[in-house]
């Protein structure tokens, strides 16, 4: 009797004991299913979007710092065969930054389509239309710009008539299911740009007055329009909407370049920083700098004017010139994504180009050299000339901001400039992508397995 | 009538009179639970023992008992006129060894029908090397242990009968007395990809053995941790005895096994001057003569150079030491083992180290008639001493790989030299600053407790209750100094890390227990019962930099804190488990078993998982048949087949869909962080085990040969899914794994002479690993690494290449996408990091009081990717400018001596291109690195004397040993780098068998003594 009633009080202890141990919860992460469930939680799903704006392979290094190495402003010395590769314009379709980057971009792209979808049906009585609208807006313009980086470096953004866009996610992923994600084709480039610019006409109908240099809102949304359009060649609205920019009067140039970029807060010239600190670092300082990695070509250096300030923009040790921009030892400086610039520039561009006239720019062109303590440029004999002074201005301006990989494949120089062949304008589609696409297509010339 | 009456009748009051009672014990004294108690001719009348060594029975005056136990000599008692019966066993000296510790009870190895191999803790006691692991290098077939870095306290390689899974874990369960443990690295200090050994929080010398589970037959009863194979590791016990103490000790010396012969100062700048000559004359440039010496500013003939060898600043001798104190010892109703062991050992390399302090106690009590308990617990403190290493940028060996000769160690003013003051680009920080002035520590607390308690219920039946705990408390503790180069370059004025990691796991496990044999023909063995196991986790790390100077390491003394982080994880798993054994006739012998496993990883609907197995075994020799020779004391065909889990490696919450917490403008988001997967379970591995066990001439020598064919289902693998989701991969059950081999195991005494004796054991293992079938062929794993269906795990893709054109002395690259450029595109298959066989040669000679062990190891046919010869076989390219090699030459740094063989004139046929300065012949991820790894090693050899009971009598001693042993005392290999036994990341098997700054294995010299009182 003795021994039975110990044997049973021994596995009674061991159910009371062990029921449950089945059922443990993660401390730090919450379910997919339940994390939208309130104004509050779409609030912070929102900053999540540019909290993955921030990895290394998108605006955190690589997509921030990966169009100066592919063109002439950057050279690598450094361990990581990918950044080589990106750096020789020979890049396989097995390159990892690459692979990484369509994967993080998408990843942005997602999470608007999750707010979009789900914002408007949330059953949150405190949550209201006005502040809704500002969320789903919001996430309209988050999805317009990683959409628009991601057809900057996969798609034939130069090419309006051509069939290399991108595949278009517009809906959450159902369930969080990974069979259920759709196997999508490429749209056109037309089809991409539209959907790019319907994003921004919708985000910019839902923000009128949002302002805010630190996401993005109202007047950088206008600014990315200005910019997709100038890519689009449609000189009319991207004047225009630089125009706008400009004359908002919510901006104005930083009068010394040194104040500009020696400072991780924003400045009266920021439409858009991405936001980075001591507490939330990028690693661009860590490449740049501490590790040596992203060089200073000098071809760059070289190539700035007498008496340029910007030519104080660079500090010399270990061997190399290295870019003051990135120079905060925390990785605190922030990623200049949109700036007024790059409107005055856009604003000098589009007039020359709408008018065919190589003159028609130049008060914008010279607005950005004076500040930099030089003196005019022009005027232009032809086009061309227009063009050599315009990109060696957005050189010298926009270096190691990602602008001249792109600048240069959109003025299509790439040949003249790096020599390179025509294909290499767009990088190619990730091999681990095609591998698991039936629907996916590559870029010409570029091996498919 | 009568006559039949007288007859009749006496027997029938006898039979109906005899009770008889008694107890079965040892030679100790020790009662023998279960042991079977038999009349002779009557197998109907019989019983077993209870937990007091006793039993009762009804018998006759005149009839014979049979009393037999598992491991003990059968006796043959009359019944007479006594009714209390006081029976003692003898251990049988041909069965002694031959009990086997299986999952949850003990079987004698006669019995077994599946494959265990036993390692006794003799065998691996006293060695120098911090953990168990390391000591059964070579000593088991189908065991292949590594040991990927020589650092102190570094992780080993463990995988029984080949690699089963492509994600992080092919390690076994490592079971100890019953608990399951956690084997797992728990730091999370980065450290170039060689982790922690949890199992060097154990005291090798308190094991008293050491099973290793193979086949299906005897790990399934581990259910859905069984797939890798299982370690049961059992700890010593007292018994019924005086007392008895011990006290051993062992001191000794480590050096490196080989160091790398690498140019002096003067044959540096002669091979970088050759380097512009054989450009000029094959590219055309115009290079003067002595072109880089008189740019850098150097005469090689200058006999004042400066010449540095940077391995002999980095490594020198060191010492380790054990000192251990024991006393075990007992009463009938209480017995104890006890052990305090302090080991230290103090790293060959800068900055490196291992100490271990632990205790132990292992009681057993016997409360009543039915029931006994007793309690195990080890208590031990490591502090593991770390330098950063392997592939990483401020890693010690890696920074000297090509260190340049010109740059001493110090300036004049006994600052550390700065190598950007220098010619070699690959130093990235002075190496003998990071091995001295970093600072990096792991420490941990661990205790593993158990308390358990035996009932008796009814003969033959028990029941088994027991309650464990395993707990570690883990610190990491870094500082990277101010005047590093990775402090200076982050302007962060040094900055520390210190970071915790607490471990709770407990274990309740309820098992009855069944023993009996039938008409003493059917003899059953049974055990069936439940476990439940469950682990929290807690993490924390603080980052922080800004420090006033370097005497502080502690983040109090920082001005800024730049990381501040907690975070927890759990996993539980409950389960229910069968086994049976049933041996007929001792010739014919089954085994069934079975476990259901849930576990918390899983989707809901996948939670729960059934492991069966079966096995049958013929023991020949007991036919009638082969009674009649005396050749074969065991001739034992048997055949198992099993289904096995595998769930480790994976995330606790692989299975959810989940988001995440980052932050943006410092407040907090919510980030996608997986996508759900709810059909998620684990790996499962069908096992076919067909082997045979033999024993000749009366078990002088035995052979032990197993063919089996392991084929892993459902890998937990990354499974790739389009990146428009925003995520790469989710962790799925694809792919098929297969392992199949041949294991070969033969033990014997060769002579065994009064005063001499010689036994000699040997093993070897054939694994074939290959994968079967992937969701996507083809996955580049690493810049080195292919995942390929058809080929092995760890199978290297490289750029090829068909050696060097003699007449040009230029590499001949295989163009492989015939692009016209040798680049990532160009790589393909060229080998893999399998071993085509391994094994260990084990000898111990005896001689008076003399004994001499010798243990040989070899592994065959693996190929490693020797990286770090990219390094110091640059042959003079110079880095600042590639393609051309013009402008500032600054190669990676210095070269080995091999380069001596490369390409000079027309005409040479050597495998060693000309230098240049250009990368015309360097191509980092190549098979020009790729060699063979394939190696012999006198692993260990130890000569000790044992002074004879008459002398060490007087100093009321009853033994004194006094030895002296080696390790890895030579090995012979065609390998260059510094050791065969090489693994740059010990915790991805998917990208195995490359050296990249890799710490080299010791050679270990050591004197010890052993004393018992």
């Amino acid at each position: 009797m003795k021994k039975l009633f110990l044997a049973l009080l021994t596995i009674l202890t061991v159910f009371l004991m062990s029921c449950d141990i089945l059922d443990t919860e993660p401390e730090t992460s919450i379910d997919a299913d339940e994390v939208l469930v309130d104004g509050a939680s779409a609030q912070s799903i929102l900053a999540g979007a540019y909290s993955r704006m921030q990895t290394t392979p998108y605006y955190g290094v690589h997509f921030t710092l990966s169009p100066d190495l592919a063109a002439d402003n950057a050279r690598y010395q450094g361990f990581f065969d990918s950044q080589l590769e990106v750096n020789s314009g020979t890049v396989p379709i097995s390159n990892l930054w690459i692979e990484t980057a369509w994967v993080d971009m998408y990843r942005v792209v997602n999470i608007a389509n999750l707010l979009i979808a789900e914002v408007p049906d949330l059953d949150d009585p405190l949550f209201s239309e006005a502040a809704r609208e500002l969320v789903i807006g919001e996430a309209h313009a988050v999805r317009a710009l990683a959409y628009f980086d991601l057809l900057r470096v996969f798609g034939y953004h130069f090419d309006m008539e051509s069939e290399y866009g991108l595949p278009l996610l517009l809906e959450p992923i159902e369930n969080n299911d990974f069979n259920l994600i759709p196997d999508l084709g490429r749209s056109s480039v037309a089809d991409t740009y539209q959907q790019i610019l319907d994003d921004l006409d919708t985000s910019i109908s839902m923000t009128v007055g949002y302002v805010d240099n630190t996401v993005m809102s109202y007047w950088a949304a206008v600014a990315l329009r200005a910019r997709v359009n100038l890519y689009a060649q449609n000189y009319e609205a991207a004047y225009a909407d630089a125009d706008a920019v400009i004359n908002s009067n919510e901006f104005a140039l930083v009068n010394n370049v040194d104040n500009l970029f020696l400072t991780t807060n924003p400045t009266s010239e920021s439409i858009f920083d991405l936001v980075f600190s001591d507490q939330d670092q990028s690693s661009i300082y860590t490449f740049a700098f501490q590790r040596d990695e992203y060089n200073v070509d000098p071809s760059l250096t070289e190539a700035i004017e007498e008496g340029d300030d910007r030519a104080g923009l660079f500090i010399f040790t270990r061997g190399s010139d290295r870019p003051a921009k990135w120079s905060d030892s925390n990785n605190a400086n922030n990623v200049k994504v949109l700036r007024l610039a790059e409107m005055y520039l856009i604003r000098s561009e589009a007039a020359v180009f709408d008018n065919d006239d190589p003159n028609a720019g130049l008060d914008d062109l010279n607005e950005i050299r004076n500040r930099a303590g030089l003196g005019d440029a022009g005027p232009f004999d032809d086009l061309d000339e227009y063009v050599d002074a315009l990109l060696q201005e957005r050189r010298i301006e926009f270096h190691y901001e990602g602008h001249r990989f792109f600048d240069i494949v959109r003025l299509d120089r790439l040949d003249e400039i790096l020599g390179r062949e025509d294909f290499r304008k767009a990088f190619p589609i990730p091999r681990d992508e095609l591998q698991i696409s039936q629907n996916l297509v590559q870029n010409p010339n570029y091996p498919t397995q | 009538m009568t006559f039949l009456l007288l007859f009749v009748i006496p027997a029938w009051v006898l039979a109906q009179d005899t009770t008889i009672t008694g107890t079965i014990t040892d030679t100790a004294g020790e009662p023998l639970v279960g042991a079977t108690v038999v009349v002779a001719g009557q197998p109907e009348i019989g019983t077993s023992t209870d937990l007091n060594g006793e039993f009762t029975l009804n018998v006759e005056s005149g009839d014979v008992l049979n009393v037999t136990f598992i491991g003990y000599r059968t006796q043959e008692v009359l019944v007479d006129d006594r009714t209390d019966y006081t029976i003692v066993l003898e251990l049988d000296d041909q069965l002694l060894g031959e009990l086997v510790v299986v999952g949850y009870g003990v079987q004698a190895r006669s019995d077994l029908t599946g494959s265990i191999a036993s390692i006794s803790g003799d065998q691996i006691a006293n060695q120098p090397v911090a953990s168990i692991d390391a000591a059964m290098q070579g000593r088991a077939s189908g065991v292949f242990v590594s040991s990927p870095s020589g650092t102190p306290g570094a992780g080993m390689t463990m995988n029984i009968r080949g690699q089963t899974s492509l994600s992080a874990s092919s390690e076994p369960l490592y079971v100890i007395d019953g608990v399951p443990m956690i084997s797992e690295d728990l730091s999370g200090l980065f450290s170039g990809g060689q982790a922690t050994n949890s199992l060097a929080d154990l005291n090798p010398n308190d094991i008293e053995s050491i099973e290793i589970l193979k086949d299906a037959s005897a790990t399934a009863i581990y259910g859905s941790r069984g797939a890798n194979g299982v370690v049961v590791i059992t700890t010593k016990r007292g018994r019924s005895d005086v007392a008895t103490f011990g006290f051993n000790m062992y001191t000794g010396f480590q050096d490196i096994t080989n160091k790398i012969d690498m140019h002096n100062s003067q044959e540096f700048l002669e091979l970088m001057n050759d380097a512009a000559r054989q450009d000029n004359r094959d590219i055309g440039t115009n290079y003067p003569e002595a072109y880089v010496s008189d740019f850098w500013g150097f005469d090689p003939s200058d006999p004042d150079l400066q010449n540095t060898r940077w391995y002999d600043e980095i490594f020198s001798t060191a010492p380790i030491s054990n000192y251990e104190l024991t006393a075990s010892g007992g009463t009938d109703n209480t017995r104890y083992f006890t052990s305090f062991s302090y080991f230290d050992q103090e790293g060959v390399q800068e900055g490196t180290g291992f100490e271990r302090i632990s205790g132990r106690v292992n009681m057993d009590a016997t409360a009543t008639d039915w029931l006994d308990f007793g309690v195990n617990l080890t208590l031990n403190r490591t502090i593991q001493d770390r330098s950063i290493n392997d592939n990483s940028l401020y890693g010690v060996v890696i920074n000297s790989l090509a260190g340049d000769p010109l740059m001493p160690v110090y300036e004049e003013d006994g600052s550390y030299a700065d190598p950007f003051n220098y010619f070699g680009w690959w130093m990235l920080d002075n190496p003998v600053l990071i091995a001295n002035e970093y600072q990096r520590y792991t420490r941990t607390v661990r205790g593993l407790g158990t308390v358990f308690g035996e009932a008796g219920l009814a003969d033959g039946l028990s029941l088994r209750t027991s309650l464990s705990i395993d707990y570690t408390n883990l610190d990491d503790e870094a500082y990277t100094p101010i005047i590093s180069r990775e402090s200076q370059n982050a302007q962060a004025n040094g900055f520390g890390t210190f970071g915790t990691t607490q471990d709770f796991t407990w274990l309740i496990e309820n098992y009855l227990s069944y023993i009996n044999t039938f008409a003493d023909q059917h003899s059953v063995n049974a055990v069936l019962g439940t476990s439940f196991q469950a682990s929290n986790r807690s993490f924390s790390d603080i980052e922080a930099q800004g420090f006033p100077n370097d005497q502080f390491i502690k983040l109090s003394a920082a001005s800024q804190v730049t990381v501040g982080e907690s975070s927890g994880t759990s996993w539980g798993l409950a389960s229910y488990f069968f086994r049976g054994n049933y041996v007929y006739d001792n010739r014919y012998l089954f085994t069934a078993t079975g476990r259901l496993d849930g576990s918390s990883r899983f989707g809901e609907d996948f939670r729960y998982g059934f492991f069966p197995s079966g096995s049958v075994a013929w023991r020949m020799t007991n036919e009638s048949f082969m009674q009649n020779q005396d050749i074969f004391s065991e001739l034992k065909p048997r055949v198992s087949y099993g289904i096995t889990g595998n769930q480790e490696g994976i995330g606790n919450f692989a299975s959810r869909g989940l988001f995440g917490v980052s932050d943006y403008r410092a407040a907090s988001t919510l980030v996608p962080s997986q996508l759900i997967n709810r059909e998620l379970t684990w790996e499962s591995t069908r096992q076919l085990d067909v082997g045979l066990d033999v024993g000749l001439f009366d078990d002088r020598v035995t052979l032990s040969a197993d063919y089996f064919i392991k084929t892993t289902d459902d890998l937990l693998l990354s499974r790739l899914i389009p990146g428009i989701s925003g995520f790469s991969s989710v962790t799925d059950n694809i792919g098929k794994v297969e392992n199949k081999g041949f294991e070969f195991d033969a033990r014997g005494s060769i002579l065994s002479g009064t005063e001499f004796s010689w036994s000699s054991s040997f093993n070897i293992s054939f694994i074939r690993n290959t994968v079967l079938e992937l969701e996507v062929n083809d996955q580049i794993i690493s810049d080195s690494h292919i995942l390929s269906e058809g080929q092995p795990i760890a199978t290297f893709h490289l750029i090829h290449h068909e050696g060097v054109d003699p007449e040009t002395g230029n590499m001949r690259w295989i163009d492989l996408n015939d692009d016209g450029i040798i680049d990532s595109g160009d790589r393909q298959t060229v080998g893999n990091a399998q071993p085509d066989f391994y094994g260990g040669w084990n000898n111990t000679f005896v001689y008076r009081g003399f004994d001499l062990n010798i243990l040989f190891q070899f592994t065959y046919g693996n190929d490693i990717f020797n990286h770090s010869r990219a390094s110091y076989e640059n042959l003079g390219f110079n880095r600042l400018n590639p393609t051309t090699g013009a402008g500032f030459p600054l190669p990676d740094g210095n070269n080995h001596r091999l380069a001596d063989d490369r390409w000079m004139e027309p005409g040479d046929v050597t495998d060693i291109p000309r230098a240049s300065l250009t990368n015309t012949n360097w191509r980092e991820y190549s098979s020009r690195w790729l060699e063979d790894g394939s190696y012999l090693r006198l692993k260990t050899l130890t000569l000790g004397y044992n002074f004879s009971p008459d002398f060490i009598d007087r100093f009321g001693m009853r033994n004194l040993r006094l030895y002296m042993q080696g390790q890895n005392l030579l090995t012979f290999t065609s390998y260059t780098g510094l050791d065969p036994e090489v693994n740059q990341n010990a915790r991805n098997p998917l990208v195995a068998g490359s050296d990249f700054g890799t710490h080299p294995q010791l050679r270990t010299i050591s004197f010890g003594i052993n004393m018992e009182f």
